[in-house]
């Protein structure tokens, strides 16, 4: 291969999956998270209508913020970290994302924090609660 | 006038916590489950939050004097974890007031 072809390419790889490190990690969050609802038998994405109705609230709330802060000038997002798709103001689609994955790591962690500490998680043994 | 951010976070998990005493009523204070899974949600927001902060290459980017310049772990800025403790435990109080559904 001659050389001038490939050196460009390594380079314009690495930026375009930059962009999407923002989606990445919350992917992570949600596969790092996952093991949780079946370990632990924590039941959050097994109860898809509470899970729905406990999300809500804090995402009209949050994401109502982010629009407002994201349109003054309060926070920002990285165009090289981000897919650049924005909502008016300016906010990245990948905070829609955020405030639905990181609440579902919470409740994962909750409810299994929640069998554990009540023994109904038969190999972690009773934490005396 | 005092910063923004530090003052709108102090501000949504005071609020949180009256509407936890006012509305909600779930007791999610006085279950130590809450305050264990509290602790082990903020030990994996400093990398989380960490990676989205950090000065050295952010994807969140702050207007620094809107903030509160503090950033005691990794970047993050201080007011990021009454931000934190708001929105989940909103999302908490939602769940529990929510428990039957799907049961």
């Amino acid at each position: 291969m001659p050389r001038g072809r490939l050196d460009p390419a390594p380079r314009g790889h690495t930026a375009r999956v930059d962009r999407f490190q923002y989606l990445i990690l919350m992917g992570l969050c949600l596969a790092v998270t996952l093991p949780l609802e079946f370990a632990f038998d924590a039941r959050v994405w097994r109860r898809p209508r509470r899970l729905a109705v406990a999300l809500v609230p804090a995402f009209v709330v949050f994401v109502a913020w982010d629009l407002w802060a994201s349109a003054t000038g309060t926070w920002g997002f990285n165009p090289e970290y981000t897919v650049g798709v924005t909502l008016p103001g300016g906010m990245a689609i990948e905070e829609l994302a955020f405030f639905l994955v990181i609440p579902i790591c919470t409740l994962l962690t909750l409810e299994s924090v929640r069998n554990a500490v009540a023994g109904r998680v038969p190999w972690a043994g009773r934490w005396n609660a | 006038m005092p910063p923004v951010y530090p003052t709108l976070a102090l501000v949504a998990a005071a609020v949180v916590v009256a509407a936890e005493l006012a509305l909600f009523r779930t007791g999610i204070f006085h279950q130590r489950a809450y305050w264990v899974a509290m602790l082990v949600v903020f030990g994996f927001m400093v990398p989380v939050d960490g990676w989205l902060t950090k000065l050295s290459a952010p994807i969140v980017i702050y207007r620094e004097s809107d903030t509160s310049g503090l950033r005691p772990v990794w970047d993050i800025l201080a007011e990021e974890f009454a931000y934190a403790f708001a929105l989940l435990t909103l999302v908490v109080l939602a769940w529990d007031r929510a428990a039957g559904l799907d049961r």
